[in-house]
């Protein structure tokens, strides 16, 4: 049944790839026998009612638009010996273009400290096509992205509004959930809302705490449900859902399913002044084990972020989380980050955290970030 | 089992498809836009604008729900020149609309042909926010409305060659009404040539090198960047000794530091439509200059 149903999506994507082929060809004859129009009305009119010249304008290179990021931190820790650090821990690069009529290309190299070692290294943390014209709504990414895991994991790390991550995030997905693979994303033909269907399926190349690549041909698969409603021009509600299954580093099969529920308030006149967001993730566990009795296991972070003044923001956000391996130790989290967005290219945050867990005593940490951006910059998601 | 799924997904694609006909559907990003495709299409089209008029056009929020009208969209009219470069990119590929995409026949630059003020020669962000390819707030000035109107008209003939002769009609009657209502402007701001005002933000070049008036600084010290104290006592000194009486804001700015200033210098701090629809009675591109011209002329007089 499974080969069956893979057949099917081929024979979907062919059918998909043959129709635009079709239009390929099409365009381009009726393109070119509106250019030999155009040049033989040139010639015959001897360029009466010509154009007045348009200025040179700067800035047109066949280069891809391109930027740094620089994301310098402090830090301090209760507990330990080292209390207080200082580090460069991220520079991302970015390279970002349309490629040709049908698809653009987005790299991210990034040269990053590891949290544990210390040490520095060049990792691709995105480098992917996106196509910009199959049929029917659907549109392909193939390469390495980040995935379609509710709202925290598809966005870069200095574009959240905090600097460490949920505790219940980064006990199923590390860093992020990151890997090689495709990805097919189908908008749905709903009126009424935004509806999105994302499937992706990926090799489990990137390290993971819940996934492991192992020796077998097991990937991972992934579907997200995306439901956007505008409540009215100043609000809006998102709620997604998203499934994932793959091997685990027991050869066995790992579920998480995770909701994630948002609520945007953006007064449309007064949008770079006031803002408040409550976003919410909800993620359960559950691995398969060779003794046949699976490991269960829940987390949620829930925050809430409000725009105090046009370059003022403040976010508190509270984590729930069970260890995947073992549900009865829980950590509690509750953290506060003030942010002062200079301007769209730099901003500067500052967390505290203090973190209860019924294994060990309570510790605080604080972090102070420095974002800054040179160069083109992307715009972000919604 | 399967022939049932394949029916379903036969129908849902049969529904994307073939409920496409009437009128040719056009999404702009301003409302300014969004007034000129209506008077050019008629009632061959129907329009609608991203963007509201009384929001900030460089920060419109790419809300999903914009994607659902991209998505079928036959013609996308944007302003260009980067300014709408924070959000319709994002939501162009999320489209997945061909037919719309940059260099694609429905795709309408309309900042095609128009003379740029402000293209700077280099660029350094420590100037603050700079456009590269010049001041996009070109629609301000109602000569360049002609122009505009010309690249809608070209978009929606490419996409609609039978309507030809019904959108070059329509362009020629809007043009010949911007030329009569361009002599009823400048006859009305003709005693207030060379009249010294101070702006909020950079986005008035245009108007103002139109109507002859004279825009001396402005409240924020570089684009972008919001009014500081030193900028206000800079703007406050302007104003005193220039006799100046008037601060041109747009509804998207707040107006506590505008307020400081005029209570220290006397002057008047004046909200003018940026783009159609900013207030009630601006429902055209008409009215917005009917608009700003009169309220201007009630504060120089």
């Amino acid at each position: 049944m499974g080969s069956k149903k893979i057949l099917f999506i081929m024979m979907m994507l062919l059918f998909a790839g043959n129709t635009c082929l079709g239009q390929v060809v099409s365009d381009s004859t009726a393109r070119d026998s509106l250019l030999l129009k155009q040049i033989e009305e040139q010639m015959q009119s001897q360029n009466i009612n010509q154009p007045a010249p348009q200025q040179t304008r700067s800035g047109i290179t066949a280069n891809p638009d391109l930027s740094v990021i620089g994301d310098f931190q402090g830090s301090y820790i209760s507990k330990g010996k080292k209390n207080f650090n200082t580090y460069l821990n991220e520079t991302e690069v970015a390279f970002q273009a349309v490629v040709d009529p049908y698809a653009r290309a987005d790299f991210f190299v990034s040269f990053g400290r590891d949290g544990e070692t210390g040490k520095y290294g060049v990792s691709i943390e995105e480098g992917y096509l996106t196509t910009l014209s199959l049929p029917a709504r659907l549109q392909l990414k193939v390469g390495k992205f980040k995935e379609a895991v509710g709202r925290i994991n598809p966005i870069h790390s200095h574009a959240l509004p905090f600097i460490d991550l949920p505790n219940a995030y980064v006990n199923y997905f590390g860093d992020g959930l990151n890997d090689e693979g495709a990805s097919l994303s189908w908008l749905l033909p709903n009126k009424k809302f935004y509806q999105e269907l994302v499937f992706q399926a990926t090799s489990g190349a990137e390290e993971s705490p819940t996934f492991f690549r192992g020796e077998t041909n097991r990937f991972i698969y992934l579907g997200h449900l995306k439901n956007f409603f505008t409540l009215n021009d100043n609000a809006t509600f998102e709620f997604g859902l998203t499934g994932i299954a793959g091997p685990n580093d027991s050869a066995r099969t790992t579920n998480i399913a995770s909701a994630d529920i948002t609520y945007k308030w953006k007064p449309v006149k007064m949008n770079t002044y006031k803002s408040l967001t409550w976003q919410s993730e909800f993620y359960y566990g559950r691995a398969g084990m060779p003794d046949g009795i699976p490991k269960k296991s829940f987390g949620l972070y829930s925050f809430i972020q409000y725009q105090l003044a046009k370059r003022w923001f403040l976010t508190g956000r509270y984590d729930y989380a069970q260890k995947p391996y073992n549900k009865s130790i829980v950590e509690n989290a509750f953290s506060l980050t003030g942010g002062w967005y200079a301007t769209e290219f730099s901003k500067i945050e500052l967390e505290s955290k203090l973190t209860n867990s019924n294994i060990e005593s309570s510790f605080f940490q604080a972090w102070l970030r420095w974002i800054f951006v040179i160069g083109a910059h992307g715009a972000h998601q919604y | 089992m399967r022939i049932r799924s394949i029916l379903i997904i036969a129908m849902l694609l049969g529904n994307i498809y073939f409920v496409n006909a009437g009128t040719i559907k056009v999404v702009t990003t301003t409302t300014d836009l969004r007034s000129i495709t209506e008077l050019i299409g008629g009632n061959k089209v129907s329009v609608s604008s991203i963007a509201t008029g009384y929001q900030n056009p460089h920060f419109v929020d790419p809300k999903p729900s914009y994607i659902i009208s991209l998505s079928k969209a036959d013609v996308f009219v944007t302003v260009g020149l980067d300014l709408e470069t924070g959000w319709s990119p994002l939501l162009l590929t999320s489209s997945r609309n061909n037919k719309i995409q940059k260099g694609a026949g429905g795709y309408v630059d309309a900042s095609e042909g128009v003379t740029l003020y402000q293209v700077p020669s280099s660029l350094n962000r420590g100037e603050g926010d700079i456009h590269i390819y010049g001041n996009p707030h070109y629609w301000l000035d109602p000569v360049n409305g002609k122009v505009i109107a010309r690249n809608i008209a070209n978009g929606l003939e490419r996409v609609d060659p039978s309507n030809k002769t019904f959108y070059e009609a329509n362009l020629q009657a809007f043009n010949t009404r911007i030329d009569s209502k361009m002599k009823e402007w400048q006859s009305k701001m003709a005693p207030y040539k060379g009249s010294k005002i101070i702006a909020y933000h950079n986005e008035w070049v245009y108007f103002e090198t139109r109507f002859g008036l004279k825009i001396v600084d402005f409240m924020e010290p570089k684009p972008g960047i919001p009014p500081s104290p030193s900028q206000m006592v800079k703007v406050i000194n302007e104003i005193k000794a220039n006799s100046i009486k008037v601060i041109i804001s747009s509804p998207y700015f707040t107006t506590s530091s505008s307020d400081v200033v005029t209570r220290q210098t006397g002057a008047k701090a004046l909200t003018l439509a940026t783009s159609v629809g900013a207030f009630d009675p601006v429902k055209d591109y008409f009215d917005l200059f009917d608009y700003n011209i009169d309220h201007l002329i009630s504060v120089l007089k």
